[in-house]
């Protein structure tokens, strides 16, 4: 594994062109190009708003605690982060079929091909963290938000939340060159991971739902949501992980990897095959 | 004297037919079962032994489908031996697709600074000699520098990857038929410029069908049968054991 690690490290400009060249290609033809990273999420985010912070406003009030005086700050703290987890993971899965060219002509280290686009896809979140933190300053002026050490949470959320996805990019990519099914099936488990993970709710309400104790336990097994909760902890300190919650996303995470870069290395002889 | 610049020991790459039938998950992690090999499983390289020393002008010739290009990969290290081993001492300048590896949707010069950069020539190092490459691949591509790689012909793909690669530094050469494509002039100017890289001392495996290419080039020879090294001699024996097999 270290060797492996050392090569991708002398590969590391190999990475910075090709997220370069991802970002260039999608934008391209685009009129609004990057601000299509920043549309989206909002858009969703409004959507959110208006249905759960007006239609629904008097429940939601109810569960949000500290949140409930900012709860757009809420909503969209979580889905930027959300972004880059879902286009991550969507995008990573065609990481290696989609760039079978450049694969079978170029002696990069393949893990290079997947890790560009969750770097790529982090590149955008990072280009929306000013308007976040625009609004935070609004809400802050207001006093209904208070900025303080829980700011650090914030590294400590991108940290682990590239850990999973390099992990998870690593281990969908390649077995989505042997089984093509895989492309399909993430479509369905990002719609079913989006409402499994706190992001437009409080993890509180799951908490204290009527859900049988090994669901809620399950439910909190998923390494994103100890990562959710840390993006969320950042403005609302309140929602900063428990001991037990941030010990198993931290190694859940840390286990994805351990497990994507296993297998990768291991399917890597078949998928070079099957390119 | 020093270690061979290219060792390969018992080499060997097993494919499957009609994988699909027998996917398992099971299957992908264990390699080698040892159990009765599943049908459909066959080797286009086996038991191929070889070394090249730094300099040495080496031609791999066989009919078709008899593991040419598929060992200029394993040289190139875009597949991995499921036998024996291979060792590379150096960097590799492989053209092995007419393509080069160009994504069709960039522009002529967007592929340059890609695929050149992946093979680790430096940004600076590029945009120095961006006019020179460019140049060097022809009017023609240098009028659709900017067009996307899409519209290109397959003549001028070959020629802007031609261009690039015989640009890299590297030591090893490899070449799959390169020539194959490009009109008279542009092989002219290929031949001089694998003289030239010849000159510095660089070490070139070439496959090709075309003889003159190959007694142009290279010394020496490697005949290959069935996915098997039947020949491992002067270019002009490989090419007699080649017109021994084949009637012409």
């Amino acid at each position: 594994m270290t060797s492996g690690v050392a090569a991708l490290w002398s590969h590391r400009n190999s990475l910075r062109i090709l997220v370069k060249r991802d970002l260039a290609v999608k934008y391209q033809q685009s009129v609004l190009g990057y601000f299509w990273s920043l549309i989206e999420p909002l858009g969703m985010g409004a959507i959110y708003w208006f249905v759960f912070g007006v239609l629904y406003s008097r429940d939601t009030g109810r569960h949000l605690g500290d949140a409930a005086e900012s709860y757009p700050l809420f909503l969209i703290t979580g889905i930027f982060a959300w972004m880059w987890t879902s286009s991550a993971l969507s995008e990573a899965t065609n990481a290696l079929t989609g760039q079978s060219r450049l694969i079978t002509t170029m002696n990069v280290p393949r893990q290079v091909f997947p890790i560009g686009r969750v770097t790529g896809r982090f590149a955008e979140y990072a280009a929306g963290l000013p308007i976040l933190i625009a609004v935070a300053l609004v809400y802050a002026a207001h006093g209904r938000v208070e900025l303080g050490w829980s700011l650090l949470a914030l590294p400590l959320a991108v940290a682990v939340q590239g850990t999973l996805l390099i992990g998870l990019a690593l281990l969908l990519s390649a077995f989505n060159v042997l089984m093509r099914d895989v492309e399909r099936f993430m479509r369905l488990i990002i719609r079913v991971l989006f409402y499994a993970t706190p992001i437009i709710y409080p993890l509180s309400l799951v908490r204290e739902s009527d859900l049988p104790g090994w669901l809620k336990v399950g439910y909190e097994l998923n390494p994103l949501v100890g990562i959710f909760q840390l993006h969320h902890s950042v403005w609302y300190p309140d929602e900063f992980p428990d001991a037990r919650l941030l010990a198993t996303t931290v190694v859940g995470s840390l286990l994805v990897l351990a497990a994507g870069w296993w297998s990768f290395r291991r399917l890597e002889p078949a998928v070079l095959k099957e390119l | 004297m020093a270690d061979p610049i290219i060792e390969a020991d018992g080499l060997g790459i097993r494919f499957v037919r009609n994988r699909r039938r027998q996917l398992r998950l099971r299957e992908l992690f264990i390699h080698r079962g040892g159990r009765n090999a599943p049908a459909g499983q066959f080797w286009p390289l086996r038991d191929v032994s070889f070394q090249i020393n730094a300099g040495e002008t080496v031609g791999v010739i066989g009919r078709n489908g008899t593991g040419k290009s598929t060992l200029l990969r394993l040289i190139a290290g875009v597949l991995i031996p499921d036998e024996g081993s291979i060792q590379v001492r150096g960097d590799v300048a492989p053209l092995l697709e007419l393509s080069a590896g160009f994504s069709n949707d960039l522009s002529g010069r967007e592929n340059l600074h890609l695929v050149g950069g992946l093979h680790g020539l430096s940004a600076g190092y590029l945009k120095r000699h961006f006019d020179e490459i460019v140049s060097f691949a022809g009017e023609q591509v240098e009028r659709a520098i900017d067009t996307s790689v899409r519209h290109y012909s397959s003549g001028m793909k070959v020629r802007l990857g031609f261009a690039i690669i015989s640009h890299l530094p590297h030591p090893i050469l490899l070449m799959d038929e390169v020539t194959a494509v490009g009109d008279a002039e542009f092989r002219k100017k290929c031949y001089a410029t694998i003289d030239r890289l010849l000159g510095e001392g660089r070490t070139l495996v070439l496959v090709s069908h075309n003889e003159k290419d190959l007694t142009r080039f290279c010394r020496r020879g490697l005949y290959l049968d069935a996915g098997r090294l039947t020949l491992d001699g002067t270019i002009a024996e490989a090419l007699d054991a080649y017109h021994a097999a084949v009637p012409r």
